[in-house]
C-alpha cells in the first residue's frame, strides 16, 4: 500500500530555503512560505483531521498565497468550517481506546461531509492538502482517523501532512492571538509542558514528572462521580466557583520540582480527602467532619483547592521559565487552557512582570481539526509533504522537540 | 511593579539604599552598601532578596509558600557555610515572614558585560572553539558542586544554568557558585537526588540544546569524582543515585502524550 501521487509534490526543499532573502526585509528575517504555488494559484486550502483523543475534530482553513510579500510573519488564515464531535464516557469513567475509536469511525465521514457543505466545496479534490494527527494520542482512536486520510488522499490525489499534535496546539494560538515568540503552556488531559522556540524546534523547557494536568483533573471528577458532558474539567470549574471563599482553604502538597512539577501526589491526597467525605464522620477522616457529625468542607471546596493549587503551580514553572529564557509574553494552549481561572490568574502575574499573557477561547483550545489544518498546511508550504505511505503510521509518543520547525527562524 | 519596588524601600527605611538589580521567576534581587548589624563595614556590597507577594496565588498558598522557601533557603544556607568544599552565598540576615534574605554578593560580569551565571557563560563560549577545555573544566567543577552536596544530603530542587552563578579567579578560571536554594531541602532519599539530576540534565538540553550532550557528560564526570572523594571510588551510594536518575529518565521518557 504505498503512495503513487509523489511525482504530485516539488520536493525542492532547498530550492525553497534558497529563495529565502534575509537581508532584504529589514523588519524580521523571516522564512519565505510561499515557495509551493497552490492549486488554484490564488491561496491554499486544507483540511484538517484530528482524533489523537476523545475529540474528532475536522476543519478547513484557506491561507492567502502572496509571493510578492513574503516577509509576513502570520499567515492570514481564514477558517472556513471548525466541526468537533466528542465521546462522551458515562459518570465515573475514562474514554477507553476501542470505544472511542468506534466513535471516530462512526463520526468521521458524517464531519467531513458536514465540512465540505459548510464550505460549499463539492469534494476534496480543490483541497492543496490533507493533514491528519501522527501523534502523541491514543494508538486506535489515531489509527482509524489516518486510514480516513489514506483513502481521501488517494481518492483525490491529494497529498497528506502528517502533524505534531501539540505544533498544531501552538501554530494555531500563535495565529488567532498573534503572539511572535512566546513562552508556552500547554496544558491538556496528555500534556503538561512549558515550552519555547529556539533555533528551529520549540523546546521543551519544564514539564510534568508524572500525570498530565488534565488527567489529574478528569481522574478526581471520575471520583467525584462529576458529569463527563461537556468535560470534567469545565463542570471541576463551575464547582469550584460555589465554593464558599471565606472558609479556609484544604490545604494540598505543592510540587514545583525547578521547572518541572509532579501532580500524582496531589491526586492521591485529594482523592482520599473526597472518598473520606463520602464515607461519612464514622469512619472517613475525622478532621473532615465536626463533633456533630457535619462536614466542614465540601465537594465544591476540594474542586476549588485542587484548582488554585495546581494552576499555582503551573503559573509559578511558567514564570521560572519566564524569568530563565527572558521573555515577557505567554500563550496558553491546550483543553485545560480554557479554564477562565487559569487565565486569570496567568494574567496577573504577566502584569506583575510587565508582560502580555495570550489565550483563547474553546474553539480553539480545545482540540480540534482547524490546528492540524494551520500547522499542516505551514509544514506543506515549506515543502514537508508524506511521500510515502509507511510515512503515515501514527505514533503514541512523538515529543514536541522532535519536529523541525522549518517555517520560523 | 513599581509598587513593590516602592514597598520594599519603605520596609528597608532610607538607611538602607536599594538598587534593583534583577527580576527572578519568585524573587527580587536588590544590591545595596549597608550591612543590617556590622556598620564597620562599609566596602562591601550585598544582595537583599525580596519574595514578593503573588497577586496570582491565593494568599493563603502565598503565605505558607513565601514563609516556608525563605526560611527554607535561610536554614540551608546557613548549614552550607558549615561544610566543607561547598560554594554558596553566605547569609547575613533573613525575615522569613515577610521574605527578605540578606546575603553576600557573588558573581561579576563576562568579558560582554552580561551578568556571570553558567548560562551567560555557556553562551558566550558557544561560538568561541578554544574555549572547549574552559567550559569543561567550569562544568566538572559545577558538577562537583552539586555532588558535594549530594554527598551532604542536600538536594538543590531547582538545577538550572541560571541558579549557577560563576566568580572569575585568575585570567580564565571560573569558579562556580550555586544560588537560589527555595527548592531546596535536606534529604537522604536517592529518588530527590535523581529528580534533582534529572532536572538539571533537561534545562542543559532545553537551554544548550547545541552541546548538551558533552555538556551533561562533564558535569557527570565532575558529580562522579565528588562521590569518589566523598565515599572512595566505585562507591554503592553513587551507583545508587546513577541507577536512580536512569530511572527517572526512562520515567520521562516512557510518558504518554496524549491530548
Amino acid at each position: 500500500m504505498y503512495s503513487c501521487f509523489t511525482h504530485l509534490i516539488p520536493t525542492n526543499r532547498t530550492a525553497t530555503q534558497s529563495s529565502t532573502n534575509k537581508t532584504k526585509y529589514h523588519k524580521l528575517s523571516m522564512v519565505n512560505i510561499n515557495g509551493i504555488k497552490p492549486k488554484n494559484g490564488s491561496y491554499y486550502l486544507c483540511l484538517g483531521l484530528e482524533g489523537s483523543a476523545n475529540k474528532l475534530g475536522v476543519g478547513i482553513i484557506k491561507q492567502s498565497y502572496n509571493p510578492d510579500f513574503p516577509e509576513k510573519e502570520f499567515t492570514d488564515t481564514e477558517i472556513l468550517s471548525n466541526i468537533r464531535n466528542t465521546y462522551i464516557s458515562p459518570p465515573g469513567e475514562g474514554f477507553m481506546p476501542r470505544d472511542t475509536a468506534r466513535h471516530h469511525r462512526n463520526w468521521i465521514v458524517r464531519l467531513i461531509r458536514e465540512s465540505l457543505d459548510e464550505c460549499g466545496l463539492k469534494d476534496l479534490s480543490a483541497v492543496d492538502c490533507i493533514c491528519f494527527t501522527r501523534g502523541p494520542g491514543m494508538g486506535a482512536p489515531l489509527y482509524s482517523v489516518v486510514v480516513v486520510a489514506r483513502a481521501l488522499s488517494l481518492l483525490y490525489q491529494v497529498p497528506l501532512v502528517g502533524v505534531n499534535h501539540c505544533i498544531g496546539h501552538i501554530e494555531m494560538g500563535r495565529e488567532i492571538t498573534h503572539a511572535a515568540n512566546p513562552v508556552v503552556l500547554y496544558v491538556s488531559g496528555g500534556n503538561t509542558q512549558v515550552i519555547a522556540y529556539s533555533e528551529n524546534r520549540y523546546r521543551i523547557f519544564g514539564e510534568t514528572l508524572d500525570i498530565a494536568i488534565g488527567n489529574c483533573l478528569d481522574r478526581f471528577a471520575r471520583t467525584l462521580k462529576i458529569s463527563n458532558y461537556p468535560s470534567p474539567g469545565y463542570n471541576i470549574e463551575q464547582l469550584a466557583k460555589k465554593s464558599d471563599r471565606s472558609k479556609e482553604l484544604v490545604e494540598l502538597p505543592y510540587t514545583v520540582k525547578g521547572m518541572d512539577l509532579s501532580m500524582s501526589g496531589i491526586l492521591a491526597f485529594v482523592d482520599r480527602l473526597a472518598k473520606d467525605l463520602f464515607k461519612g464522620p464514622k469512619s472517613g477522616n475525622k478532621k473532615l467532619f465536626s463533633k456533630s457529625g457535619e462536614p466542614l468542607v465540601t465537594v465544591e471546596d476540594l474542586c476549588y483547592s485542587l484548582q488554585e493549587h495546581l494552576f499555582s503551580m503551573l503559573v509559578e514553572i511558567t514564570e521560572r521559565a519566564m524569568a530563565h529564557v527572558g521573555s515577557s509574553q505567554v500563550l496558553i494552549v491546550g483543553g485545560v487552557g480554557c479554564n477562565v481561572r487559569l487565565q486569570e490568574m496567568m494574567g496577573l502575574m504577566c502584569r506583575d512582570r510587565k508582560g502580555m499573557c495570550y489565550s483563547t477561547d474553546e474553539r480553539f483550545c480545545i482540540d480540534n481539526g482547524v490546528m492540524i489544518a494551520q500547522a499542516g498546511l505551514l509544514q506543506y508550504r515549506m515543502g514537508d509533504v508524506v511521500q510515502d505511505f509507511k510515512d503515515t503510521v501514527v505514533t503514541q509518543k512523538f515529543r514536541t522537540d522532535e519536529v523541525y520547525v522549518s517555517w520560523r527562524d | 511593579m513599581d509598587e513593590i519596588v516602592t514597598g520594599v524601600e519603605h520596609y528597608l527605611t532610607e538607611n538602607v539604599p536599594v538598587k534593583l538589580i534583577s527580576q527572578g521567576a519568585e524573587a527580587l534581587v536588590f544590591e545595596t552598601s549597608v550591612h543590617p548589624y556590622n556598620p564597620n563595614k562599609t566596602d562591601e556590597t550585598y544582595i537583599i532578596k525580596y519574595r514578593p507577594q503573588k497577586a496570582y496565588r491565593h494568599p493563603q498558598i502565598d503565605k505558607t509558600l513565601t514563609k516556608h522557601r525563605t526560611l527554607g533557603e535561610s536554614r540551608c544556607l546557613a548549614k552550607l557555610a558549615t561544610m566543607s568544599g561547598i560554594n554558596a552565598p553566605q547569609l547575613i540576615a533573613c525575615d522569613p515572614y515577610n521574605g527578605y534574605i540578606w546575603q553576600s554578593k557573588i558573581g561579576g560580569l563576562l568579558p560582554n558585560g552580561e551578568f556571570s551565571n553558567l548560562k551567560n557563560y555557556l553562551w558566550f563560549n558557544k561560538n568561541d572553539p578554544y574555549s572547549t577545555i574552559n567550559v569543561e573544566n567550569v562544568l566538572i567543577s559545577v558538577g562537583k558542586q552539586i555532588g558535594i552536596l549530594h554527598c551532604n544530603q542536600y538536594v538543590h530542587g531547582d538545577l538550572t544554568s541560571s541558579n549557577i552563578v560563576l566568580e572569575k579567579s585568575g585570567l580564565n578560571n571560573w569558579i562556580p557558585f550555586l544560588i537560589d536554594f527555595g527548592l531546596s531541602s535536606y534529604s537522604t532519599l536517592v529518588e530527590d537526588k535523581g529528580v534533582d539530576l534529572y532536572v538539571l540534565e533537561r534545562a542543559i538540553l532545553s537551554t544548550h540544546s547545541s552541546f548538551a550532550e558533552n555538556y551533561n557528560k562533564w558535569l557527570l564526570k565532575g558529580y562522579e569524582s565528588a562521590y569518589n572523594e566523598f565515599y572512595g571510588a566505585k562507591s554503592s551510594e553513587l551507583v545508587q543515585v546513577l541507577k536512580k536518575f536512569e530511572e527517572v529518565r526512562l520515567r520521562g521518557r516512557k510518558r504518554s502524550m496524549i491530548g
